[in-house]
């Protein structure tokens, strides 16, 4: 063979190879959309959680009178990903306050339009957001030896409050409730306590110790604070204990009583019907006692008859609905159930992947 | 770094004024070589990793090579970030991985981060693809991996140092040190790397602090620091007895690059990463004339750190998390090789491993500890048997035993069959069973939080059959083989959440997966004319590896799906075309789009990773002076300048470059 033409030929074949095989990833800004919510429908948003280090939390809204689901909102309105763990929504006037966990950020977004009107940032590990006024909110916070205090007009941080107590250098704030000008927080992650909280001086002024880790926090129309411990894990070195549903006085923040469950069990996600009379949670299922009672219930109020466990739950405070939030297996989307108070499955959907939080419009 | 310039600058200068003497770049043809199967590997499916391949780039770590060279799949984020294996479909942890005879795994996690192996400190790799694994290991559901070092071939004092100039501040120095006589030889390898890694992306995923819609910005928390040091030691006492001793000492410091989605400050919120292992393994090889005995004996001590620390609202960093884990591990093993005749060949191996595994995690200001402090026999006993009963057919067994702790795994055997169709084109039939278990990880057992001390050996099965060929003239050389394989595994060790409680995970026997797909690799190299050479070596992989499990409840969508981040199609093509000193490389890489879900969602950008289409060049010209020989490389990376991610939220380095000098003084050689 010629070598020219041969070398020629070789030449050939690679640059063949260079141009014919290259493709183009096409990673691109995701195409935004208009979508907008029934501004006159008590709808319901889902946090889905996502998968923690993956960045895939999203935001779906279901609208309970016409039975759709919109998945992805936050995504699709502004063209940009919710973040990594969607931990908790909460709405003030028209705005809702998107908590995103590990991306240190809390997203304001028009209820109705899905789109973005702020963001505040600085925050390390932030999981609830509780108002006080306009101008005044509680942001809670995993790891931070502090509480957030923020100005929602500004999308600012104005203060830090300092949770440090009884040699605890880092307790971890979740839910908060408020009676009067107190704010009373639960310490789950390797704690036992809820912090009591000063609203008009900022400070920690006294704290209620209960069972290990509790998950969850509400008060009742009675002016009673309830949570739910999970027990902690057998080896830990926190220790492992016999769950407890706790009712504590809000006034003398003293525990009144104490509903214990059996050891290996986990409670979690308590919450309460629009009238505040009566309470929700999960234990393997889902449990409903009033607030007045003073047994557990004997028998479920929705029996679990899968393997899954059930992820999260709350109840339409304007119909006493309540929605119940399967994962499935964690890595694909998950299903929200909706039953009515007498537990008859009215409608079921697929939304992000675990949903673990809710928030009602 | 002005030190490192002015090298450069030094050398470049040598480069310019050098005698016009340059030595040609003609070794392709040797790479692909023909040859008879052996005995022993007889019905298996190998993948050779040539010199070719572990010598491309000093900046490669096997990740790369294995990537670009095999049917695997590497999962990774980028250089300095994790980089962990599948094959055929399968998890990390069933890749087993040896250096030297003694298992690279670590007992701990189970698997290995081939980021942390330079490609440059590795002689010969070898891929045993599924049953072939059997021969190496046992617990490659997926095979195995053996990587070797060897005495140096050259006498005398010899010296190759490379330094690497690469985009982001990235740095490399590689340096080989070696003496040999006819009975002793010794071998000094060390590597170096550091870089701010701190690469310009345009985020699509994040609004910036002005509002801006898709910012511009850095690759943040991502710098790091590798070295290695490789120490031999050869010694042949007579042509029956030789002895070796190889001690590898790394030390890595890596910052967990912040994904695309996190808001915090890179000087609020750091995740930092380190390793310092040691490993030291020594042989006897005895060989007489139908005999071959080698013990080993060997030591491996690692040393890992994660570190988060943040900004917990003092205005100062403060470590909010602290995981150390420091592992011990004893090895012995012995193996004898028989051949009786050319028709026969036996072989029989012992070994055992005694791992002291401490891990501690301790929150902020030590408030938690808690933490596992297990030690674990791991004993492995193997058998194997090939026979030849007629020039064209060749037939084996193998059978493997393991025990871990106390307990026993079920016998792992395997079978081949080898049959030769047209020995003029090398044509040749081949099968395989096995059927094999693979124990769990000692964090599998025993981690804290969600260890769990039930959970059984995953076990599975697999059938593979194939054809091989090669065409061997004076100037042209193409091989090729193809493989067709099927694997069902039961009790897949997968880590959930703990029930309802959303603070744990724990590892359980939990899915049925089904695995098959077909597996091409061809090689080819053309003398195209005298000075010029053609060189191409591709390889392709069709994969599916499906969760068929029982279905957690009616909604469950993950059943007869694609497992996550595993591409069903992958392809890559090296073609290198050389004149003279000068070499020109093309690269190119593809996979297929991968599921993030189990129930393979392809929801926007939030679930899945689109396809995969990465291109290099390189460019090399050598040059032979007086005093020394020299190489200049230029390399360039994503060549098209794509952004992408490999894996989600995390980005990737679009177009950048490197620069290589090597310079291997003669010594004593001058021409």
């Amino acid at each position: 063979m010629n070598r020219q033409v041969s070398s020629a030929i070789g030449v050939a074949i690679v640059i063949g190879i260079f141009f014919g095989l290259s493709g183009c990833m096409h990673y691109e800004p995701i195409e935004r959309e208009n979508i907008n919510s029934n501004k006159a429908t008590k709808g319901l948003f889902i946090m889905n959680e996502g998968n923690f280090r993956s960045g895939n939390a999203s935001l779906s809204y279901y609208d309970p009178d016409s039975m759709k689901v919109e998945n992805y909102v936050f995504l699709r309105t502004n063209g940009i990903k919710l973040g990594d763990v969607a931990q908790s929504m909460t709405i003030r006037d028209s705005l809702g306050y998107l908590v995103v966990n590990n991306s240190g950020i809390i997203f304001v977004i028009n209820v109705n339009t899905f789109q973005l009107v702020g963001t505040i940032r600085g925050l390390v590990s932030p999981r609830y957001i509780h108002f006080l006024s306009d101008e005044k909110a509680y942001v809670t916070d995993l790891y931070s030896y502090f509480i957030s205090v923020i100005n929602p007009k500004e999308f600012k941080i104005t203060k830090r409050i300092n949770v440090r107590v009884n040699g605890k250098d880092q307790p971890s704030t979740e839910q908060m409730v408020q009676y009067k000008n107190f704010i009373f927080t639960n310490c789950w992650s390797y704690d036992n306590k809820i912090l009591v909280i000063d609203t008009q001086t900022d400070s920690v002024v006294d704290y209620i110790e209960v069972g290990i880790q509790p998950t969850s926090l509400v008060i009742d129309k009675y002016n009673k604070i309830w949570t739910i411990t999970d027990g902690g894990y057998e080896g830990s070195p926190y220790g492992h204990t016999a769950p407890a549903l706790y009712r504590i006085d809000a006034e003398t923040r003293k525990i009144e009583q104490t509903f214990n469950f059996e050891l290996g069990e986990s409670g979690s996600e308590i919450c309460m019907n629009g009238t505040r009379d009566t309470l929700y949670f999960i234990n393997k299922h889902i449990w409903r006692m009033a607030a007045t009672s003073d047994k557990l219930p004997d028998k479920p109020f929705l029996e679990n008859p899968t393997t899954n466990h059930w992820y999260g739950l709350t109840v339409n405070p304007y119909n006493s609905d309540v929605y119940l939030a399967d994962a499935i297996d964690y890595t694909q989307p998950g299903r929200i159930y909706r039953y009515n108070v007498h537990g008859e499955l009215l409608d079921q959907f697929e939304v992000g992947i675990i949903p673990g939080a809710f928030c009602f419009k | 770094m002005k030190r490192t310039i002015l090298a450069v600058g030094q050398l470049f200068l040598t480069l310019l004024t050098a005698p016009a003497q340059t030595p040609d770049i003609g070794y392709d043809l040797d790479v692909v070589t023909v040859s008879g199967r052996k005995l022993s590997e007889m019905g298996t499916t190998r993948t050779q990793l040539d010199s070719s391949a572990l010598r491309e780039n000093v900046i490669h770590s096997m990740a790369d090579v294995l990537a670009q060279n095999t049917s695997i799949f590497i999962k990774s984020y980028g250089r300095g970030t994790l980089a962990t294996a599948s094959f055929r479909g399968t998890a990390p942890s069933h890749t087993q991985v040896q250096w030297n005879g003694m298992a690279v795994n670590s007992p701990m996690l189970g698997m290995v981060d081939f980021s942390l192996i330079p490609s440059y400190f590795i002689d010969n790799a070898t891929v045993y693809h599924g049953a072939g694994s059997v021969g190496v290991t046992g617990g490659g559901l997926g095979g195995a991996i053996t990587l070797e070092t060897e005495a140096p071939k050259q006498r005398g004092f010899n010296l190759n140092f490379i330094q690497g100039i690469s985009s982001f501040d990235t740095y490399d120095e590689f340096l080989h040190l070696t003496y040999g006589t006819d009975r002793f030889q010794t071998s000094t390898r060390f590597c170096f790397v550091t870089s701010d890694n701190d690469f310009k992306y345009r985020n699509f995923d994040k609004i910036g602090e002005d509002n801006e819609l898709y910012p511009i910005e850095r690759n943040k928390n991502c710098e790091f620091q590798d070295w290695h040091l490789m120490q031999e030691f050869f010694y042949k006492k007579d042509d029956r007895n030789r002895f070796g001793l190889s001690a590898w000492f790394m030390n890595s410091q890596r910052g967990i690059p912040m994904l695309s989605v996190d808001y915090r400050d890179e000087n609020r919120s750091k995740d930092l990463q380190g390793e310092k292992t040691l490993r030291v393994v020594g042989n006897w090889k005895h060989t007489t004339d139908r005999i071959v005995m080698e013990t080993r004996v060997g030591y491996t001590y690692s040393d890992m750190l994660y570190r988060l620390w943040n900004d917990l609202g003092t205005e100062e960093l403060s470590e909010s998390l602290h995981a150390a884990s420091k592992i011990h591990t004893g090895y012995g093993s012995y193996e004898i090789q028989y051949t009786p005749s050319e028709k026969w060949y036996i072989t029989g191996s012992v070994s055992a491993y005694l791992h002291a595994v401490k891990s501690r995690n301790k929150t902020a200001n030590d408030t938690i500890k808690e933490g596992y402090y297990h030690t674990r026999v791991e004993t492995s006993l193997y058998a194997s048997v090939r026979y030849r009963p007629h020039p064209r057919i060749g037939l084996g067994v193998d059978l493997r035993e393991e025990s871990y702790g106390d307990k026993v795994t079920p016998p792992i055997p395997a079978a081949f069959v080898d049959f030769t169709l047209w020995p003029k084109y090398d044509i040749a039939l081949k099968g395989s069973f096995t059927r094999n278990y693979r124990y769990p990880s000692m964090n599998d057992l025993y981690f804290q939080p969600g260890g769990n001390d039930s959970l059984q050996t995953e076990k599975g099965y697999t059938y593979e059959g194939g054809v091989t060929f090669g065409i061997h003239r004076k100037k042209f050389a193409f091989t090729g083989e193809g493989t067709a394989y099927n694997s069902v595994f039961r009790d897949w060790i997968l880590w959930m959440p703990k029930g309802e409680n959303k603070g744990y995970w724990t590892p359980c026997n939990v899915k049925k997966v089904h695995s098959y797909g077909v597996e091409l690799q061809g090689k080819l190299a053309v003398q195209l004319a005298p000075k010029w050479n053609l060189y191409m070596d591709a390889h392709w992989a069709w994969t599916r590896s499906l969760n068929m499990d029982d279905p957690k409840g009616w909604t469950d969508g993950s059943i007869g799906k694609q497992l996550v981040y595993i591409p069903e199609f992958s392809s890559s093509i090296t073609g290198r075309i050389s004149w003279k000193s000068w070499s020109f490389s093309y690269k190119y890489h593809h996979y297929s789009e991968r599921y993030t879900t189990s129930s393979n969602e392809k929801a926007y950008r939030l679930y899945y990773i689109g396809p995969y289409y990465m291109s290099d060049i390189y460019l090399e010209k050598s040059l032979s002076l007086r005093f020394a020989d020299l190489s200049l490389k230029v390399c360039v990376y994503n060549l098209f300048n794509e952004d992408y991610v490999s894996v989600l939220s995390r980005p990737m380095a679009k177009r950048n470059y490197s620069l290589f000098i090597g310079i291997t003084p003669k010594w004593g050689r001058k021409k």
